[in-house]
Formats: structure tokens, C-alpha cells, sequence
């Protein structure tokens, strides 16, 4: 069985270049081309005239009012006004296009690691924590999301100012340029060395949520216990515990993140030095003029603040790329249980029959040894032997809730993997011994998967319910079918037992499969159970595990499950004999 | 509602500092332009010395450099301690909940609570705070500066500050009740992928992950067209602010221009005015960025503030003597809205006898039981415990005397051993006992680190019995005086119920047993059988009154009697 679990300890110090980790974004925002396209469209646009206005700005300086002619000044005004017109409109589009295409990439994003969610088997479920998975669909999309909104554009905006920038004073002057883009040069050395640390921290801080959340909500599941064994302080203790280590973790990535900024800023005002004492000097030497200068300064300027945008836009960054982590994880992971080639269908395997069946957990436990049996069409079978016998884990290879280790479990004659998962659990019906429930009402509960009562076949539902003897089992519940109810309400176990029961037998399945599904249900409204049961179709096949032996004495079959060993008792008195006299081995 | 600025409150010495820090990177940034300037005036008058000029440059941006990774290292600091601080307060405050407000509130809800909402308080502390402080400092500051260059200049520039006032109100108004709604749709998301989760081995047995999918998919669509109606406003609210400076920076050129023609202005401060006007835009645009965040955190802490101000449970009982087990139900009532789920209970169970409830699902049995340990409270009637009204016992007193097996199998992400001794009531020598009467020692024998070993979160390697007996030895570790079981047959074969009831009977005399069960044959023998029925007590008396007098507990009987011979 494969190993699903997600928070595996981080393998070695792998870095990743700057081209690896934005070619990861490349796939997400795929679909969303022209959004892209008509952004940085805008953001050059937007970048280019804010550019031009202190260009506008220096040439009328130097122009106009050096030379004291103001109707230079406000002709040049009017352009300008122009210009920050068009730089409004730019930014609007910008921000409007890039948004939508941000919201729409975190729609498709957790729509996809949902999707994938449900498409994977059972034992991912078992090895990982529905409050880490909740963070990671909720709380990791969306630092890619804030950084798509608001990272990305400002980003290639800024980029894009720089490069402008930096190649415009290349332009005006080269010798005074080089001179004031050497702390940038240095600065851009410094983020490449540390941002692999930064990402390293930040993705242990999104873990440390992703564990903070599962503990609280484990906490806040099983607080009826926590209140009647007078433990309070257990859920706020434990609590503080994960907070604590949340709150380390993101001041340690903190630390990190928070280097970029300052670095820039001076980078900037070491430019700006640069710039000053090396524009004195030229001017002294009759190099350039004052203007010049004043305009580099204004430039030097203009190239340094968008580097400090960016020195933010890069913390951001890397947390979404430690989020894309997480959340890719989760999208790389493959179902094991793919449907294989249909094969030649074999004759006397009944309806269900393991062949040498071993089965084993990925923690190491063998459950099943060996099991061999045959379960024919219309006859009921019980399964019984001690708690932890390997009975529920039978069940659950019927109904393809794992493979097994090493041997065939036969349906209808040919390999259960051959089937397409809507055909499977069509035939095979699974009451499971937690019964779970959605919130919503009862009726909505017994429908829930069941595509027959889609649409108009609803108003059939009451008479199908009649007809199958299930309407007496609904008096149990104050409103009949519109009674609310949720995993969380204050049904009892039995009532939700009893939904859960009325839920399988409508889907029809040529395979039911009870365990220990009726355990909490009175005896006297078990016997109506037994008597929906009695009016199944001829050809259904009936697999009951139960400890109550009045549930089975009309069993065609019985089998003994103990140690992972499946045996066929001779005689309801010989299954009798050997739960009583078994050896405790569980 | 509270104001999202009281969260702050505690913090005033955290605050103080950031803003100190954040005013003096602000205010010796100011410098910088300022040296320019002086460096090209006096240049051009020649009175310059170079030297002396850069290194206090130098030393101004050295300065900077280091109070810049300070303020960021405190605003980390800051918001990740008060996000800290707040869930705990938020943790102590749902354990303080009673049962029924849990029961209420949906525990999908509560996570966001603890998770999204206090993200959105964290980055205004975090963002908000500082650049609301920063920007200040920096508005104030250039406009002091701009005023002692040019005071017309200075007001015409300053006359934008207003407008700004007024686009953030906008904001505010239009933003909260849009952020609202996010943090409601979060709720949604959670409980569907919590429900999906808890329930996967039902989705695959349904193959119906293409339903949940699609009821994920239609709530994640409200998320996305709520998003974008968010950034409607948003996208009109930055450019807008944006343009507004660059206006500001045109009113300079057209008038300062003007000044200086008119030779009311020199150059170098005409280009000193225009580069703190640049300062002046930035801080002007972070502050729309921030409005928005401003607006979310306010939602998710009025989202907040409506849990924290929810009554409390409060302690009233003051009884902590140890009981002996006498227990009398007089006329209790208890009310879900209009429907009884118990209906004018009377009975009484003397200490040390054993008791049976009987009847059918949805009879009101295990509501007894909470009655009993105080989970809920009646709704009339009154609950007894030796004579003395439960309700005046001290929790303490109740819970570790009264122990209750619930019916579904609650394991905690802990090892046996702590699962057992969840109570801290529970003593070492009692907790060995426990262990031995719920027949876990042959077992714990089998796991290689036996009671070390970890539950994990739903208990997914253990199977039901063994989880049931978990749950029997957690609440025989307290060594109480009433045990209370829920359906606790139910899970375990008759061989090792049979085991397990004859050690207690051994290693607990004395002890009370009030037992909710569907067998008859295993509390035959008990002192009394309470027959009840849709939330009223039909008959109560010993096996064979009424198997005479109840023709209800007849057809009970006759339901099980074939087994008899088995079992």
C-alpha cells in the first residue's frame, strides 16, 4: 500500500533556481493567458508613463524654468495631465484584468486539489489530518492568491521600471550609472543566497498552521469527552501548545523575510550616495551639468523604489511558492487504485470470492492471512469473531476500499479492479460501522449519492420508502424527512444508524454489507430491520457482522474471523463454540 | 461592535515602539533628500565639503538600514504575538463554552474563527498598524517640510488630503459587510471539506465524489464572485488615490514653476519640494492598499468579538464532598425548542445497585445520561445526587466521581496511556486496575510500544471494540463511584462483554451502574429496568415485574429470545 502521507520531514536541502521556481507558477496560471497578456500589457504601459513623468518633469525644469518661460511650463503641465490620465486608466485595467485573474486561478486551484481529494483512496484519508488539508485548500491558495492579486503585476511592473530605468541612465550617463547600480549588484547576489533559507522557514510556518489547525479541530470533535472527564484546560492547554510552535515558526520565517527590505532601502540610498559624490565630482570636472544631475538623483530614485517594491513582492513570493509546495503535494499524489484491464470472466466464484487474499497496513500489521471463500448470489452470510479480528478490513477489500496486498477479490466472476468505480458501487452496498452524516435534513442524507431520485424521480422517494417497509423506521425522527440533522447534531447513534441503513438499502446494491451497522438499534426495531432485509430481491447478497448472534442464526453461511484467519464454521453452534472458547490473540 | 483598534490595547508598549521606529526610519528618510539638496546648492555656491557631507550620509543610512530590519523584525513580532495571544484567549473561551453553545456554534466555524479570521486581525497589525503610523509621520512630516519651503505651495499640494478622507469612507462602507461575507463563505468551505474528509469512507463507498465536488465547486464559485466584487471597489480606490498624488505633483511643477519664475523660490528647493512630494505619494497609495485590510480585519473581529462576548459557563456548585451514588430524577423535563426529548422523568437509583435503561432509538436514553453528569440541564425538574441538588456540586466533584462511557468512540491524537488517564483525576494505581477490568492487557501485550502507542486521529487502526473498551478503561481510571454506560455493549462480543462485567463486579464493589443497553440478558439481573419510551418512563421495576406488568417490555423480550440459547 502506498505511503500517502503529506508531512514528511523536508528531503535534504534541495534549492531550487529563480527559473525553476517561476517555471512551477507557469502551470497554474496556464489557462489564464490573455488575463496575463493584457496585464503586463497595462503594467508596461502603466510603468512606462510613470517613467515619463519626471523625465517631463527634468526637461521642463531645465527648459522651462530655468529660462523663466511659464507658458513652456504649462503647456508641458497640460501633457503631463495627459499623462497620469492614461497611467489612471492603465492601472485600473491592470488591476481590475489581474484580479479576476488572480480570484479565478484560486477558484480553479481549489477546485483542482479538491477534486483530486476526492479522486484518492481511503488510505490517504487515514495517514493525513482533515484540518491540514482544510489549511491547505483554504489557507495555502490563498497565499497564492495574495500573490497573484497584488505580488505578480507589481512585481513585472516594477521589474520593468527598473530595467527602464536602469537602461535610461545608462543612456544619459554610463560612467555615473555603473557607479550607482554597484549596490544593486551586490543586493541582487545577496537575495539569490538567501531566499532558498527564506522559503525553507516560511514552508515549515505554513506546516506549523497546517498542524495547529488539525489539532484544534481533533479538539473541538471530541469535546463531549473533554467536558465530562472535567478536562477544560485540555483543548486551551494543548492548544497553546501548537499556538506556540505557530508562533516560532513565523518568527523565525520572519526574520528572514523581513531582511529583503531594509537591504534594498539602503541599497537605495548607497545608490543615492554614489550618485552624489560621484555627480560632484563630474560636475567639477565640467563633466555634466547641474540638471543632470538633478535628474539622476530623480532617477536613481525612480530605479530604487520599484527595487524596494520588489524587495516586498519577493517575501510574498516566497511564501507562495512554499504554498505551491504544499498544495502541489497534495495534486502530484496518484490513486492506487487504478481499474485495470477487465479480464475473462471466471465461472463458480459466486457474487464475491477471495482467492489467497493477503492484507497488510502500511504501519506493518498483517490483517489478513491467506483468506479464501465464496460468496454466492441471494444467500446471507455473517462474519463474527473478536473486535479487531480482521472482519471490517474483509469488508472493506469487498467494497474496494483497499487492494490487497497479494491475491484476487473477485466480483461477478472477474477482478474487482476491473470495474469502473460507478459500476462497483452501484453492486456493492457498505454500511459502515461509523455512520456519517451530512448537515442537511434526513431526506437529503438517505438520497445523498444516489442519482436515481435526481430531479422528478423525488416525488417517488415516499412511495419507494413504503414499498420497502423503510417508512416505518422514519416515526424515530420528529419531522420524518425534513428532520435536520448533521454530524455534529445531537442525534444518537442509533438514528443515525438507522439513516445510514435506509441510505444503502435504496441504492439497491446486489451486495449489502452490514457492519455491525444495527449495533445501537433496539432489538424491536431491529426487527423491522430484519424484516427490509427479508424483502430485498431474491438475488442479494447479504454480508453481516455483528456480535449479536440473534442477527445472524438465519445466516446460509457463517465464517470466523480471528487473527486474519478466515474460517467457515459448520454449524451456527460450531461459530458458538469457537467465539466462545476462542483464543484471545486481539 | 468594538473598534479593531482596542485590539491593540495590551499591546501599547509594542505599539509605542513601532511607532517610534516607524517615525524615526520616516523622519531621517527625510534627511536624505535634504542632503541632496544641500550637496547641490552649496556646490553651486562652492562652500561644499564633499567629505563631510557623505559620511553623514553614510551614517544617516547606516542608521536607517538597521531601524528598517528592526521596525520589520517588531511588526513580525508585534502581530504574530497578538494573533498568539488572541487565539488563546479564543481557545480558553470555547473550552469555557457549555455543551449545548458548542453544540450551536459548528466547529467548522470555530476553526475559521481561530485560523482566517485571526489572519485577517494579524496582517492589520502587521501592515495596517505600521503604514498608518509611517504614513502619518511622512504626510506630516513633508508637509511641515513643504510648508517652511513654501507655504502656498505646501497648502495648495495639501489640499488632496481631504479627498483621500473621503474615497477611505467609501471603502469602509461598501468593504465591511463584502469581508463579512468572505470569512462566512470560508466557514461553508470548511465544513464541506471537513465533512468530506470525516466522511471519506463513505464518499468512496457512494463513488460519490463527484457530488461533493460539485457542492465544493458551487460554494468556492460564491467565493470567487464575492472576491470580485471586492475588487470592483478596490481597483477604482488605488488608481484613484494614485492619480490624486500625481495631481499633487502637477500643482508643484505649474505653481513652484511659477515661484521660481517669479524668483519667490530657489532651485534646490523647488527640487527638494518635488522629491518629498514623491515621498508624500507612496505612503498615500500603501494607505489605500490598507483601508481594505483595515475593513477585513474589522469584520473578522466583529466575527470574533460576538464569540468572546457570549456568556460563560459559570462554576456555581460548591460541593466537593465525595458521594456515595444515591441518584433521583424528580419531574425532569428537557426541551429541544418545542419537542420534549424527556417528558416528567421521576425515578431514583439507590448507591451501589445497578440500574438498565431500555428502549428504543430516539427514546431520550442518552440524554439521561447527560443529564446526569451536567452536559445539559433540565429544562424543569430537578436532578438529585445523595440528597443534594447536582446543580450545587462542584464540577470537579461531578466529573471525577461520575464517570460516563459515552456510545461513539471519541480517541484523542494521544498514546493509550494518556487517552486512558485523560482525567487528571485519574491515580496510577487506578489507572493499572482499569486497564486489567476492560481487558486491554492482552491486547496493549500485542503492540509492540504498548501503551505508548499513538491513537491516531480517528482512531483508524484501532478497531471498534477496542476503541469501546478505550473508552471503559478511560472512565474506570477516575475510580468513580457512578459509572454510566452508554449502549457499551454494543461494539464487544458477548465472550469479552461477559469478561469485562464480571471485573468490575470484582474490582469495583459497591460501585453504582446506571446502564443504557439494547440486551435484556445481560442486565436481567439488575436491581431495576426503566422502560423508556419517545422521552417518557413507561415502567420501571425488577426483570420479572415487568416482564408481568409491561406488555412493552414483553415484545422487548420476545425480540431477543431466540438468541437466548446461544448466548
Amino acid at each position: 500500500m502506498n505511503n500517502y502521507y503529506l508531512n514528511k520531514e523536508q528531503d535534504s536541502e534541495k534549492t531550487e533556481s529563480l527559473k525553476e521556481a517561476f517555471g512551477k507558477m507557469v502551470p497554474i496560471l496556464a489557462e489564464e493567458k490573455k488575463g496575463i497578456i493584457t496585464s503586463i500589457t497595462t503594467v508596461i504601459l502603466n510603468s512606462g508613463l510613470t517613467l515619463v513623468g519626471p523625465l517631463l518633469i527634468g526637461y521642463v525644469i531645465d527648459t522651462f524654468i530655468q529660462q523663466g518661460n511659464m507658458k513652456g511650463v504649462l503647456t508641458f503641465s497640460g501633457i503631463l495631465l495627459a499623462v497620469y490620465a492614461a497611467a489612471f486608466i492603465a492601472n485600473y485595467v491592470q488591476m481590475r484584468v489581474m484580479g479576476a485573474v488572480a480570484q479565478r486561478t484560486l477558484w480553479r486551484l481549489r477546485n483542482d486539489v479538491f477534486s483530486k481529494l476526492m479522486e484518492l483512496p481511503l488510505a490517504f484519508f487515514n495517514q493525513n489530518k482533515s484540518g491540514d488539508l482544510i489549511s491547505r485548500i483554504n489557507n495555502d491558495t490563498d497565499k497564492l492568491n495574495q500573490f497573484f492579486s497584488e505580488g505578480l503585476m507589481r512585481f513585472v511592473g516594477s521589474l520593468f521600471i527598473v530595467l527602464g530605468s536602469g537602461i535610461f541612465i545608462l543612456f544619459i550617463n554610463w560612467k555615473l550609472a555603473l557607479a550607482a547600480l554597484i549596490p544593486a549588484a551586490v543586493t541582487f547576489a545577496f537575495t539569490w543566497i538567501v531566499s532558498p533559507t527564506v522559503k525553507k522557514r516560511t514552508r515549515a510556518s505554513l506546516k506549523a498552521t497546517g498542524t495547529l489547525t488539525a489539532d484544534a479541530q481533533e479538539s473541538m470533535t471530541n469535546f463531549k469527552v473533554i467536558l465530562a472527564f472535567n478536562r477544560r484546560d485540555y483543548f486551551a492547554e494543548k492548544f497553546a501548545e501548537v499556538n506556540e510552535k505557530n508562533y516560532k515558526a513565523a518568527i523565525h520565517a520572519g526574520v528572514g523575510n523581513e531582511i529583503f527590505t531594509p537591504i534594498f532601502e539602503w541599497a537605495s540610498n548607497l545608490g543615492l550616495l554614489i550618485v552624489l559624490g560621484y555627480g560632484i565630482f563630474l560636475i567639477s570636472n565640467g563633466a555634466i551639468a547641474i540638471g543632470v544631475l538633478v535628474s539622476f538623483v530623480m532617477y536613481v530614485t525612480r530605479f530604487y523604489d520599484p527595487l524596494r517594491e520588489m524587495a516586498r513582492m519577493w517575501s510574498t513570493f516566497q511564501t507562495a511558492l512554499a504554498a505551491w509546495d504544499r498544495v502541489g503535494e497534495i495534486l502530484h499524489l496518484k490513486s492506487n487504485l487504478e481499474v485495470i484491464e477487465s479480464s475473462e470472466k471466471k465461472e463458480g466464484k459466486g457474487v464475491i470470492a477471495f482467492e489467497k487474499v493477503f492484507f497488510s497496513y502500511p504501519d506493518g500489521d498483517t490483517v489478513l492471512k491467506d483468506a479464501n471463500f465464496i460468496f454466492e448470489k441471494g444467500k446471507t452470510y455473517a462474519l463474527v469473531g473478536p473486535t479487531g479480528g480482521g472482519k471490517t478490513t474483509t469488508a472493506s477489500l469487498i467494497a474496494r476500499l483497499y487492494d490487497p496486498t497479494s491475491g484476487t477479490v473477485f466480483l461477478d466472476g472477474k477482478d474487482i479492479r476491473s470495474y469502473a468505480p460507478e459500476v462497483r458501487s452501484q453492486k456493492i452496498g457498505f454500511i459502515l460501522q461509523e455512520p456519517f452524516l451530512f448537515s442537511g435534513t434526513v431526506r437529503e442524507n438517505i438520497v445523498y449519492g444516489n442519482s436515481f431520485y435526481d430531479g422528478d424521480k423525488m416525488r417517488d422517494l415516499e412511495k419507494d420508502l413504503k414499498d420497502s417497509g423503510l417508512s416505518d423506521l422514519l416515526v424515530r425522527f420528529d419531522e420524518g424527512l425534513e428532520t435536520k440533522v448533521g454530524n455534529y447534531s445531537s442525534l444518537s447513534l442509533g438514528q443515525r444508524q438507522l439513516i445510514a441503513f435506509i441510505r444503502a438499502v435504496l441504492r439497491k446494491p446486489e451486495i449489502l454489507i452490514l457492519d455491525e451497522a444495527t449495533a445501537n438499534i433496539d432489538t424491536v426495531t431491529e426487527k423491522l430491520l430484519e424484516a427490509v432485509l427479508e424483502k430485498l430481491p431474491k438475488e442479494t447478497a447479504r454480508v453481516i457482522i455483528a456480535h449479536r448472534l440473534n442477527t445472524i442464526e438465519n445466516a446460509d453461511g457463517i465464517f470466523f474471523v480471528n487473527s486474519g484467519e478466515v474460517t467457515e464454521a459448520g454449524s451456527m453452534e460450531h461459530a458458538v463454540e469457537m467465539l466462545l472458547h476462542h483464543k484471545r490473540t486481539s | 461592535m468594538p473598534s479593531i483598534i482596542s485590539v491593540l490595547k495590551p499591546y501599547k508598549a509594542f505599539v509605542a515602539a513601532l511607532v517610534i521606529l516607524a517615525a524615526l526610519v520616516n523622519g531621517l528618510s527625510l534627511i536624505i533628500p535634504k542632503l541632496i539638496s544641500i550637496g547641490i546648492d552649496d556646490h553651486g555656491a562652492g562652500t561644499l565639503d564633499l567629505q563631510t557631507l557623505l559620511i553623514q550620509f553614510l551614517v544617516v543610512s547606516f542608521i536607517i538600514f538597521i531601524l528598517t530590519y528592526f521596525q520589520g523584525l517588531f511588526q513580525v513580532y508585534t502581530s504574530e504575538r497578538v494573533a498568539r495571544d488572541m487565539r488563546n484567549t479564543l481557545a480558553r473561551k470555547i473550552s469555557n463554552l457549555s455543551f449545548q453553545q458548542l453544540e450551536q456554534e459548528k466547529s467548522t466555524k470555530l476553526l475559521t474563527y481561530l485560523t482566517s479570521d485571526i489572519d485577517a486581525i494579524k496582517m492589520f497589525v502587521s501592515m495596517a498598524v505600521v503604514t498608518v503610523v509611517s504614513s502619518s509621520v511622512v504626510v506630516i512630516g513633508a508637509a511641515i517640510l513643504l510648508f517652511v519651503i513654501n507655504w502656498k505651495l505646501a497648502l495648495a499640494v495639501l489640499a488632496i488630503l481631504p479627498i483621500i478622507g473621503i474615497l477611505f469612507f467609501v471603502v469602509f462602507s461598501r468593504l465591511g459587510p463584502l469581508f463579512k461575507e468572505t470569512q462566512e463563505i470560508i466557514d461553508k468551505l470548511n465544513l464541506i471539506i471537513s465533512e468530506s474528509v470525516l466522511g471519506s469512507a463513505l464518499v468512496r463507498v457512494f463513488n460519490s465524489g463527484q457530488h461533493e465536488y460539485k457542492k465544493f465547486s458551487i460554494v468556492n464559485t460564491l467565493s470567487k464572485e464575492n472576491g470580485l466584487k471586492i475588487l470592483k471597489y478596490f481597483s477604482i480606490i488605488v488608481p484613484s488615490i494614485g492619480i490624486i498624488a500625481n495631481l499633487a505633483s502637477l500643482v508643484i511643477l505649474a505653481l513652484g514653476g511659477y515661484f521660481v519664475i517669479g524668483g519667490n523660490m530657489t532651485l534646490g528647493d523647488f527640487t527638494a519640494f518635488q522629491s518629498y512630494v514623491f515621498i508624500l505619494i507612496f505612503p498615500i497609495i500603501m494607505l489605500g492598499f490598507v483601508s481594505s485590510m483595515i475593513s477585513q480585519a474589522q469584520a473578522s473581529y466583529n466575527r470574533i468579538s460576538e464569540l468572546l462576548n457570549s456568556p460563560e459557563e459559570k462554576e456555581v456548585g460548591t460541593i466537593d464532598t465525595p458521594i456515595l451514588g444515591d441518584i433521583e430524577f424528580k419531574n425532569v423535563s428537557l426541551m429541544y425548542g418545542e419537542k420534549p426529548a424527556l417528558e416528567d422523568a421521576s425515578f431514583s437509583v439507590k448507591a451501589g445497585t445497578k440500574t438498565a435503561i431500555l428502549g428504543p432509538t430516539a427514546a431520550g436514553k442518552t440524554q439521561l445520561l447527560y443529564l446526569l453528569i451536567g452536559l445539559i440541564k433540565p429544562t424543569t425538574g430537578e436532578i438529585l445526587i445523595d440528597g443534594k441538588p447536582l446543580k450545587d456540586y462542584s464540577k470537579k466533584a461531578i466529573h471525577s466521581q461520575i464517570a460516563l462511557v459515552f456510545q461513539d468512540s471519541v480517541m484523542f491524537n494521544l498514546s493509550l496511556m494518556e487517552n486512558i488517564a485523560f482525567s487528571r483525576d485519574a491515580k496510577q494505581e487506578d489507572i493499572q486496575k482499569a486497564i486489567e477490568t476492560a481487558e486491554l492487557a492482552d491486547f496493549v501485550d500485542t503492540l509492540p510500544n504498548g501503551l505508548e502507542t499513538i491513537a491516531s486521529e480517528r482512531g483508524t487502526s484501532l478497531s471498534g471494540g477496542q476503541k469501546q473498551r478505550i473508552m471503559l478503561a478511560r472512565a474506570l481510571a477516575l475510580n468513580p463511584q457512578v459509572l454510566l454506560l452508554d449502549d457499551f455493549t454494543a461494539r464487544v462480543d458477548s465472550a469479552t462483554e461477559k469478561k469485562i462485567l464480571a471485573n468490575i463486579e470484582k474490582n469495583y464493589p459497591g460501585i453504582t451502574i446506571v446502564s443504557v443497553t439494547q440486551k435484556v440478558r445481560s442486565v436481567k439481573h439488575f436491581e431495576k429496568i426503566i422502560l423508556l419510551m419517545e422521552g417518557e418512563i413507561l415502567a420501571q421495576g425488577t426483570h420479572d415485574e415487568l416482564a408481568d406488568t409491561s406488555a412493552e417490555y414483553a415484545q422487548i423480550l420476545e425480540s431477543q429470545k431466540s438468541t437466548h440459547t446461544y448466548e
